[in-house]
């Protein structure tokens, strides 16, 4: 999998950076149409007459970016998804990709997307290899094309050694892998990953972190799905929180975790009689307060790293030893639980 | 056309892998000793060998077997989302259950060759000539056709997975055991004759029979015809519904 990951650089050169030089039809990335791969907007979905699983979703995604919905289960993350992917349809709204109505023009969205699900859906009876092959004839490559192609992404994904074998043999790692690979074939203009990460191990994660930056650097504009904030956190450009199929939230994970408070600057003198002396320094700036729990002293951070800075420089030209300075942000767990809570109440 | 060759590729592939390729080889001749040993002399079939009166009710058993373990694989797909997958590919809606069709009738032809090479070895023979030899293997898939496509669609609609077939194996063994193919009506209940006369595997059986021999009544070929063109768009309306539901 290290391999794998590590060894995709060499693919874009083989086949995605020709087509985004040569601008290549087949291959399919090409700049999307207008700004946004995209464009979701009041979105709706309910099943059955009754249980609204979408109750008016809106957002877009920048083409080349990584997007990430992030919410419990149950949230309505893989209904946005399978609406996006063309498999369900919307109740109402409309929704936009790669500048292709979904429920208009589902043929051109389907030559536009690649997509791997919540539990990777393989023919149990092929090998990882047969299943690769398959999903580029299918996805239009002659058979010779397939084949090279399928040994190109076979040697990526470091499933060389298993690739013979049946795809019912193998581990969810390996089965999440054949499942990405038949995904990216024909680079997709967008992919949608409906929580890529499930039941990997914590370095096959970071490994597909890696694969899922590379393919934005590409161009490759990334919806996926997630629970886990830091893996949004690591890997979006931006996140959409989403639950009881609402979207509370958007933007950047900066601008989530700034929606719950502002920054502050932690500063711990070494020897806790010299918390005072510290209060003095730094007298002057916003909210100052002394923790004598913890014995230190926390600066309202307004400016970021800049404030951390002025107090630092203050602190250090009155000769005081600290044992502590560090400039404590939000975190996104914070963000999340502060945004999910107020939608229940 | 490539989506649909890819396929059928595939299906073929899955099934040489699976068990149900062997028992559907086997069939035939299991089926073929059973009755020719066991109701050898039994049943008077008038001047007309019994092997050569069973053998067409073996063709139609193999057909329907083979036709009903599509159920199998179409569940199959369906329970690991590798169907759903196939529609967020840029290939027609109809290709995936296409190609397992057409993945079904080159299956039949083995257990149907079988059939063939076990009843000549038993004494079978086509005498009505190429033509209507022709029309015997044609009518034998087209059977197949029929019931695969109904299996299909059960298959793809139902949670219940492997077992599949195995609810089918039942009415499937009903309609071949209480049919005119094992035996002539006269060997059955009063009661029992208009159904074991009339129902299809008796219909077909018939005209097979009448197509190895070179005598066919056209009224039996027109019902049998009529049956599978019955079963055809009946199941094929069923799948494309199943195929376009899209909830």
């Amino acid at each position: 999998m290290r391999r794998a990951m590590a060894d995709v650089s060499p693919c874009r050169q083989s086949v995605c950076r020709q087509t985004l030089t040569r601008g290549h039809p087949v291959h399919g990335i090409l700049t999307a149409v207008g700004q946004f791969a995209i464009e979701v907007s009041g979105l709706t979905k309910t099943f059955g007459g009754t249980t609204s699983a979408l109750r008016g979703v809106s957002f877009s995604v920048p083409a080349g970016t990584v997007c990430a919905l992030l919410g419990h289960n149950g949230a309505g993350k893989t209904t946005t998804i399978n609406i996006l992917s063309t498999l369900i349809r919307p109740s109402s709204g409309r929704a936009l990709v790669a500048g292709y109505d979904v429920v208009r023009q589902p043929a051109q969205v389907r030559a536009s997307i690649g997509m791997t699900g919540q539990i990777p859906a393989l023919d149990q009876m092929l090998t990882g290899r047969e299943h690769v092959v398959l999903f580029g004839r299918l996805r239009g490559l002659r058979r010779h094309q397939a084949k090279a192609r399928a040994d190109e992404l076979i040697e990526q994904f470091g499933l060389v050694a298993a690739a013979d074998r049946r795809v019912s043999t193998y581990s969810v790692g390996m089965r999440r892998r054949v499942d990405l690979a038949s995904a990216l074939v024909v680079p997709p203009k967008v992919l949608f990953l409906d929580e890529p990460t499930a039941g990997l191990d914590p370095r096959s994660r970071r490994d597909l972190w890696t694969l899922v930056s590379s393919l934005a650097q590409q161009g490759v504009t990334v919806l996926l799905t997630t629970q886990y904030l830091e893996e949004a956190d690591v890997l979006s450009d931006s996140i959409v929180l989403i639950d009881h199929g609402q979207v509370i939230a958007s933007g950047t994970a900066d601008d989530l975790k700034r929606s719950v408070g502002p920054s502050y600057c932690h500063v711990t003198p070494a020897n806790p009689a010299h918390l005072s002396r510290v209060a003095a320094a730094v007298a002057g700036l916003d909210g100052i307060a002394i923790d004598a729990d913890t014995a230190s002293v926390s600066v309202l951070a307004r400016d970021g790293v800049a404030t951390l800075g002025e107090v630092f420089r203050r602190v250090d030209a009155l000769g005081i030893e600290l044992a502590d300075i560090s400039l404590r942000k939000p975190s996104l767990d914070e963000a999340f639980l502060h945004l999910t809570a107020e939608t229940v109440t | 056309m490539t989506a649909l060759a890819a396929l059928t590729e595939r299906s073929l592939m899955s099934t040489l892998r699976d068990s149900g390729m062997i028992f559907e080889m086997l069939v035939p001749v299991g089926s073929l000793l059973g009755f020719t040993v066991a109701l050898h002399g039994l049943i008077d079939t008038g001047p007309m060998s019994y092997i050569q009166y069973v053998l067409p009710a073996v063709v139609v058993q193999s057909m329907m077997l083979v036709a009903l373990l599509t159920a199998d694989r179409s569940a199959r797909d369906h329970r690991y989302g590798f169907g759903e997958r196939l529609r967020t590919l840029p290939i027609t809606a109809a290709a995936p259950v296409s190609a397992r069709m057409v993945a079904t009738l080159v299956r039949a032809t083995i257990p149907l060759s079988v059939a063939m090479i076990a009843g000549y070895t038993f004494g079978f023979r086509m005498a009505g000539g190429l033509g209507y030899a022709l029309a015997f293997v044609l009518i034998a898939l087209l059977l197949c056709l029929a019931v695969a496509l109904g299996a299909d669609a059960l298959g793809s609609s139902t949670s219940i997975f492997e077992g599949t077939s195995q609810i089918l194996l039942f009415p499937q063994l009903l309609l071949v055991l209480l049919s005119t193919g094992i035996a002539p009506g006269r060997n059955f209940p009063g009661w029992m004759r208009p159904y074991v006369r009339n129902q299809p595997v008796s219909q077909v059986a018939e005209t097979l029979r009448g197509l190895a021999t070179g005598h066919v009544a056209i009224g039996n070929l027109v019902t049998s015809l009529a049956w599978c063109a019955g079963m055809l768009l009946v199941f094929g309306a069923i799948t494309l519904r199943v195929q376009r539901r899209t909830s």
